[in-house]
């Protein structure tokens, strides 16, 4: 938790300029863009997200000119200071760079304004040192940090009480597959955003159990519970998973694949030759893996060395997937891709996934289609 | 043709039907949590009147109704006993549906039934207040308004969940001059003691029961109250069931198939029993009796069959049910009444003799169920109710695929008009399927040490 004083700004000028002229993305196509018509629209979007937080008791460091100052001005915020001059036309380079300076003159919320890319150069330069916040201003926007318009911005932002956080992923899309209408992604990074149910594109849940880390804490404990003597387990990589040894007391490797038997580890940060020997050695095993929020895969993505041997070995009946309420709120389907396309069909149509101390929910798998096409991929496909 | 089946006022039972007496072999004991031995009235005495504790022990076939009892029961009883044709209409089956709906008393559900009863008895042996919990609210509304009727106090222990997200069944409690509380409160040791480890804590049934009967013991003047589990409380439903044999003999029909949703088991064994002691004497033995549970807490369907306490403190005597672990505290379906870790006993037994069935059902399969009926049949059901539409609406699509004409026969135990906050959650796609991870449970119990 964090009072908020001061709040780091950067602006991607050109974010958002593609999506008009239905170039599905700005990346490396800002001239073919400007020729197309597009006009920028971030700093439109950047004041409207800041006018309301003039009266506000805040400060703001930024960047010169387009990438921070000019939005600050016209909103009418003078507490400002510019920690950051870019170059001229300015880089994703730049990006980083101005929010690597704010962290370092000491800010206690990040608000960028752009979309998946600008949040993909933010995370970089933040990690998880300060929590962040997107104003909506891109092309595509699937990372689950942004706020829902920028007119929540100020809403999100609690006025006299400390910055609730919750994790939120920040999601890399290849454009070029996406203007050939195929929907890739990978997960960039974990970051910090603001818990503001309704406001930031996360769970919009309001039952008991929206507390992330509180559900994190159930689910390590469950599983702890849940270990009988002489089963291996072997734990993929995530924060959900790290609960699980947290609360073995254990030191495990948060994004490799470790695993423990009798309470204790018996390897880490394996790979898949490591896990087989490991696996010979015992009678019998789970594969523990938890669930990337949004997009969904639970096998495919961060998880290569879940190969079909691995899987075939453990048993599909072994594998116990994980994910907090909040993330799964916002994964409406799951996905598995393990290469084997028989294999993925063995996984049945729905998954059980496990959400807190002995509770857990039913998902639907999507089920994969010849051609990508993100509607049926990532549609309503409920059954 | 005729679409509600009727009975007079005159026509209403004048006696509860109590199934023990036609179990093959009494009921195992309720157990002291205290010493472990079989609890004795006198255990009981502290929190509940000596009739009730009579009831809950009898084995005489039928009980009467008190005259006083049965007058307040006039207000909404006889209860309707429905043909849903538009349904099965709707559903091309050539099953015949009928529902009773207990929407109709004065607190719209069934729960009236039972908390009558118990106020009468409690009051005429000079108690002059009730201390209670509830999860949503039904039970809570139910005792309220039934301690309304003969001038006494009410205190509610209201799950803080429910609490703070479902007001208004809080303020029918107050409309009716009860007292209600969020649950833990500081006004019991068990709520501090509750607060003290967790004060975010949402709260469950589980605590919320531990702080009545708290309350109940440390005061003379109060006695506790249950609205589920317990044998005297199914006994006082049996009216439902009683009423619909009536009113299915009235047109010569007698069911093939009963169905009723399942939390503590009061509703099932009220629409149930009568019809269970039917099978269970061979008068008709291939009646078929299903439970309807939710997959987020499916007592009956992947519970143990064992000694359990019925709440968190393990201040309630030992009962001998399916339980899935008196401190499981289930996921936040929108059928907060199904939200139990145990069973009644002699619904658990039914299902252990085989008796009666189990089936289990998710959230979404569940509302879109009530949304059908409410499409058919006009009445929005409660979620619980909904468990029970969801189940006939299966079996009578089976019955249009083999051609079987079956009578079933549900039990639509209350409207869903404090809940239509869930259905908009179901039309905006924000309803999770909860499950229940049944294979690491098993292993996770396996550790623990045994209770009872």
């Amino acid at each position: 938790m964090l009072d908020l004083h001061t709040i780091g700004l950067v602006v991607n000028p050109i974010a958002g300029m593609g999506g008009r002229v239905g170039l599905k993305g700005t990346d490396g196509l800002v001239d073919r863009a400007r020729i197309l018509g597009a006009e920028p629209m971030a700093l439109g979007r950047a004041i409207e997200a800041l006018r309301p937080l003039a009266d506000r008791n805040l400060r703001f460091l930024t960047a010169a000119g387009e990438m921070g100052e000019t939005a600050l001005r016209a909103a009418g915020i003078t507490r400002c200071s510019i920690v950051y001059h870019p170059s001229k036309p300015s880089t994703a380079r730049d990006t980083r760079e101005a929010c690597l300076k704010c962290i370092t003159e000491g800010i206690d919320l990040l608000l960028f304004c752009g979309g998946d890319g600008t949040a993909r150069d933010v995370a970089d330069a933040v990690d998880q040192t300060v929590p962040v916040l997107g104003i909506p201003a891109g092309v595509k926007m699937f990372s689950s940090v942004f706020a829902v318009d920028p007119g929540a911005v100020e809403a999100a932002i609690p006025e006299d009480a400390p910055l609730r956080c919750i994790e939120a992923e920040v999601i890399d899309v290849d454009e070029e597959a996406y203007r050939a209408n195929e929907f890739r992604t990978v997960l960039h990074a974990v970051v910090r955003t603001l818990a503001a149910p309704g406001l930031v594109q996360v769970s919009k849940q309001v039952f008991e159990e929206v507390d992330e880390e509180r559900a994190r804490a159930a689910i390590g404990a469950f599983i702890a519970d849940a270990m009988l003597p002489g089963i291996l387990y072997v734990l993929g990589p995530g924060t959900t998973t790290a609960a699980v040894t947290l609360h073995l007391g254990l030191q495990g490797t948060l994004l490799g694949f470790d695993a423990v038997l009798d309470g204790r580890l018996a390897g880490s940060d394996l790979d898949e030759r490591g896990i087989l020997t490991l696996l010979d050695s015992v009678g019998e095993a789970r594969l523990v893996l938890s669930v990337i929020g949004a997009q969904g895969f639970v096998i495919g993505r961060g998880t290569q060395v879940c190969t079909p041997a691995v899987l075939r070995r453990i048993g599909l009946e072994h594998l116990v997937l994980l994910g907090t309420p909040g993330k799964l709120a916002m994964t409406p389907t799951l996905h598995v891709d393990t290469g084997d396309p028989e294999l993925d069909d063995a996984f049945g149509p729905h998954l059980q996934v496990v959400t807190g101390y002995g509770t857990a929910q039913r998902k639907p798998r999507a089920i994969r289609t010849r051609f990508t096409d993100p509607e049926v991929t990532f549609g309503k496909n409920r059954m | 043709m005729q679409t509600k089946i009727l009975l007079d006022e005159d026509e209403m039972p004048r006696r509860w039907y109590n199934i023990q007496a036609d179990l093959s072999a009494p009921l195992d004991p309720p157990l002291n949590p205290k010493t472990g031995a079989p609890a004795t009235p006198g255990d009981l005495a502290s929190i509940f009147p000596m009739e009730l504790i009579r009831q809950e022990m009898a084995r005489e076939r039928f009980i009467d109704i008190p005259e006083e009892v049965i007058e307040i029961l006039r207000l909404w009883r006889p209860s309707p006993l429905y043909r849903a044709r538009r349904l099965e209409q709707f559903l091309g089956t050539p099953a015949r549906i009928y529902y009773k709906y207990e929407g109709g008393s004065p607190a719209g559900s069934h729960k009236p039934n039972t908390a009558v009863p118990q106020a009468y008895y409690n009051r005429d042996e000079g108690i002059e207040r009730i201390a209670t919990e509830t999860g949503a609210g039904q039970w809570g509304s139910a005792i309220a308004f039934a301690t309304s009727h003969f001038d006494m106090d009410c205190t509610v222990y209201m799950v803080r969940a429910s609490y703070d997200q479902k007001p208004y069944r809080k303020m029918m409690m107050q409309v009716w001059g009860a007292e209600c509380h969020s649950s833990p409160t500081t006004l019991t040791a068990c709520g501090r003691s509750v607060l003290e480890k967790d004060p975010q804590t949402s709260g469950s049934l589980g605590i919320a029961i531990s702080e009545a009967v708290e309350d109940a013991a440390t005061h003379s003047n109060t006695n506790y109250a249950l609205g589920s589990v317990l044998n005297h409380v199914c006994l006082h439903q049996t009216i439902i069931g009683l009423e619909a044999r009536e009113q299915l003999a009235s047109v010569d029909e007698y069911p093939d198939v009963v169905v009723a949703c399942v939390g503590g088991g009061s509703n099932f064994g009220g629409i149930a029993f009568p019809f269970a002691g039917d099978k269970l004497t061979g008068k008709v033995p291939d009646v078929d009796i299903v439970g309807v549970e939710p997959a987020a807490c499916p007592t009956l369907t992947k519970g143990l069959y064992a000694y359990d306490y019925g709440d968190e403190a393990g201040l309630t005597p030992i009962l001998k049910m399916f339980t899935l672990g008196h401190d499981f505290v289930p996921p936040a379906i929108h059928a907060g009444g199904l939200r139990y870790h145990g069973d009644s006993p002699l619904v658990s037994r039914l299902v252990r003799d085989g008796t009666a069935r189990a089936v289990s059902v998710y959230q979404n399969d569940v509302f879109e169920a009530a949304q059908t009926f409410a499409r058919t049949e006009g009445i929005i059901p409660a979620p619980e109710a909904a468990h029970a539409i969801r189940t006939t609406i299966d079996i009578a699509l089976e019955c249009r695929k083999t051609g079987e004409a079956k009578t079933i026969l549900f039990n639509n135990t209350g409207h869903g008009h404090f809940d239509l906050a869930a259905y908009d959650a179901y039309y905006a796609g924000r309803l999770p399927d909860y499950d229940y991870p049944d294979a690491l449970i098993r292993d996770a119990l396996s550790r623990l040490p045994k209770v009872g």
